[in-house]
């Protein structure tokens, strides 16, 4: 189920989603930031630092504004895998929004997402993320069922990751430096 | 016997099992359920052992679950078809012994633990055919989907594989055509089921069993590397584990049971012990023949039979959780249709689709020119291959990964990339596939064995599930590696009927017990049936707890002359 600040997020502009799409798996996870939402704009408008909170972290090439290239190396049971994942930011709306897409290189894998904030009272934010997961091709069910498992526990940790990381910034610090 | 007993015990127990995988653990609960108290060393951070690893198959010759469904069989029969199996290299007592205890020991789990197995559909002996005793199905057990989080704060630390699909049953997969046909399989079932942890296969298997270790409170101590057995002049009676850098002297009142696995990530061991060079492993880096090492200076003897070498390759980015790279298995995709396996001369050497034949012809030495013949090998596919059948990790529609073997428009052009004799080549496949499009293979028989269909056909193509032709540019070429075959050894410590550890003396060594994998395969001998392993490992694990608590076996002698042996 979508949240509310979500569908907030993705009725202003769709882009080329389709959330409705039959064999989209999709998670949410949302957090309350003890800061307000312009310090945790700061943070999250660098899409490196998205990238280095992702479970499995290994590098970030930035392309350009929008466009990234992230090394990931993915738990699946036993296995691990490294994974090479392009993220374009469709939208970058200050401070309340960011619309993403990916696709995994040489994987017939796509997704996207967005980032949602919403103040809450003087200091406080509520953030959402939501990502979602596609197959293409013959094999889609299959990956689909592969990311079943893994898109809540991604959501969920990339979510109190960034709360973690922007919360113990010390207060005045630029928590915004240079990773 | 030595004689090294510490100054002061930092744990006492009844009975202390070196291992986590099934063998192990069966002892320490049957010990627990016997009245002694039990504990569980294990070296690795995760608990489940090899079985975790398995396909979880367990062969079970006249078992209920077949009889309740109308299979005819018995324990009879079955002790044939391994002794057959055996060539002589085996023993018969031991082939008997496991046959006419396994049965028993999977009620006692299932009564003890809620252990639920069913028979494998469809799913038959490796020589089924072959000999009067093989059977059609009924032999081969699976367990109901395990829900891993019954497992509670041990969900995370009992052992996934890299490597098998465990979302899904034997049967799941197999009804809807195998392994080659993967791109027909119900993965809404399994998505639900991996979202829900319900464990199949081995981890589903290593599961139930970890679950009754937990359920008994009997301890399992992990990081807990056994290093030493303790004796006292007489009798084993303990164990020097390693735990967090510090000695643990554990005191083992009724014995130790060795079910450490067995030696595959130990190269030299691989090298002296089985005559196989530089094998790459599915298996983790703690199967390193501490079995050995733990019961030699007791006067612990060992046997071994012939084995085999199988294959691998790896995939760039694959790695296991010890960051290593990970191996794949070339079993399940050398005998689809539309692949060959080649020397370097260019020539099929063997029954792809039959690795307990196959396998036999790797490691061949040509002693007048001191070379492998069949060593290095590749499997050559066509693109028939990549649009209908998985190979290894890689599906159909998925790009081809980045340096796995050579891609050419020709076969020519394939044959140079990778260094063979390109008109051989050519050969080669011209004659494989004007058979193969008649579904016949008269040079090594490959799609006469009912279980090359199971495990590595597609059962829809026609005329032959395991034969095709090569003819669809692009080709591919992979090189196969050596490797090991999960954990399941040429040698091993040999053990009686009791599981009891012999000495070069012939006589037993008091207190000292093996399981599974680190025991000598004596009921197997030359040639494996699929599901021995874990047959093995949980009958003799319940065996060598039976008769360390006061409650031997009596089965075998009835048994034995009963047959007139």
């Amino acid at each position: 189920m979508r949240s509310a600040i979500q569908a907030a997020c993705c009725r202003k502009k769709r882009g080329g989603w389709d959330f409705e799409s039959a064999g989209v798996i999709e998670a949410e996870h949302s957090v309350l930031v003890c800061v307000d939402i312009d310090t945790v704009w700061r943070y999250v408008k660098d899409m490196q630092r998205w990238a280095a909170l992702m479970p499995g972290y290994r590098e970030c090439m930035v392309i350009d504004a929008n466009d990234s290239r992230w090394t990931l190396k993915v738990g699946v049971g036993g296995l691990v895998r490294t994974v090479k994942v392009l993220v374009h930011v469709d939208e970058w709306r200050e401070p309340a929004c960011v619309r993403f897409s990916y696709g995994l290189e040489g994987d017939p894998v796509q997704g996207g997402g967005s980032y949602a904030a919403l103040r809450k009272g003087g200091a406080e934010t509520e953030v959402v993320l939501r990502v979602t997961v596609a197959g293409s091709g013959p094999m889609a069910p299959m990956w689909e069922a592969m990311s079943r498992p893994l898109l809540p526990k991604l959501a969920k940790s990339f979510a109190e990751k960034l709360k973690a990381e922007i919360e113990s910034a010390p207060a005045g610090s630029p928590i915004w430096k240079p990773i | 016997m030595l004689r090294n007993l510490p100054a002061n015990w930092d744990l006492e127990t009844g009975l202390v099992a070196i291992g986590s995988g099934i063998g192990g653990l069966s002892s320490a609960i049957t010990a627990h359920d016997h009245g002694t108290s039990g504990l569980v060393l294990e070296r690795s951070d995760q608990v489940g052992g090899v079985t975790a690893l398995s396909m979880g198959e367990v062969w079970v010759a006249g078992n209920h679950h077949a009889a309740a469904l109308g299979l005819e069989d018995s324990a009879e029969s079955g002790f044939r078809y391994l002794k057959r199996l055996a060539m002589g290299y085996g023993n018969d007592l031991a082939i008997l012994n496991i046959v006419v205890h396994a049965r028993h020991a999977l009620r006692y789990f299932e009564d003890r633990i809620g252990l639920k197995m069913e028979v494998i559909r469809d799913c038959p002996d490796y020589y089924y055919r072959a000999t009067n005793d093989g059977v059609a199905e009924g032999r081969m057990l699976e367990v109901v989907p395990f829900p891993g989080a019954a497992l509670g704060d041990w969900q995370s630390k009992t052992r996934l594989s890299p490597q098998m699909p465990y979302g899904l049953t034997h049967h799941d997969m197999f009804a809807r055509g195998g392994v080659a046909n993967l791109m027909k399989w119900d993965f809404a079932l399994m998505g639900e089921r991996l979202s829900k942890d319900e464990r199949c296969l081995g981890p589903g298997l290593a599961a139930y069993f970890v679950k009754g270790v937990l359920d008994r409170g009997v301890p399992l101590l992990t990081g807990a590397s056994a290093e030493e057995l303790i004796g006292d002049g007489e009798r084993i009676v303990g164990v020097r584990a390693k735990k967090d850098g510090k000695d643990l002297f554990v005191r083992a009142d009724r014995g130790v049971v060795i079910a450490a696995s067995s030696y595959e990530r130990n190269q030299d061991y691989n090298k002296t012990l089985s005559q196989q060079l530089e094998l790459g492993s599915m298996v983790f880096s703690t199967v390193d023949g501490s079995n050995f090492r733990l019961a030699a200076p007791f006067g612990a003897r060992t046997a071994r039979v012939p084995d085999i070498t199988s294959l691998g390759f790896n995939v760039a980015g694959e790695e296991d959780e010890e960051g290593k790279p990970l191996w794949r298995s070339a079993l399940p995709v050398i005998g689809q249709p539309h692949t060959i396996v080649v020397n370097r001369k260019g020539k099929r050497f063997g029954n792809e689709a039959f690795y307990r034949s196959f396998y036999y012809t790797i490691d061949i030495i040509d002693g007048g020119n001191q070379t492998h013949p069949n060593f290095p090998c590749w499997a050559i596919i066509d693109s028939q291959v990549r649009e209908k059948y998985p190979f290894g990790p890689i599906t159909p529609g998925q790009d081809w990964p980045e340096g796995l073997g050579a891609v050419a428009g020709s076969i020519s052009e394939l044959a140079g990339k990778i260094g063979i004799d390109a008109k051989q080549l050519e050969a080669t496949i011209a004659a494989f596939n004007s058979h193969a499009e008649k579904g016949e293979d008269p040079d090594f028989g490959r799609g006469t064995h009912p279980w090359s269909v199971w495990m590595c056909g597609d059962p829809f193509h026609k005329p032959n599930p395991n034969l095709g032709s090569l003819v669809k540019p692009p080709f591919y070429a992979v090189e196969l590696k050596r490797m090991g075959g999960t954990a399941i050894p040429s040698t091993g410590l040999l053990t009686d009927h009791h599981s009891r550890v012999m000495g070069w003396d012939d006589k037993p060594i008091a207190g000292l017990y093996a399981a599974g994998n680190s025991a000598a395969r004596m009921e197997t001998g030359a040639v494996m049936q699929s599901g021995m392993s874990n047959a093995r490992g949980m009958t003799q694990g319940w065996l060598a707890a039976r008769h360390a608590v006061g409650n031997p076996s009596g089965l075998l002698p009835e048994e034995a002359r009963r047959l007139g042996l």
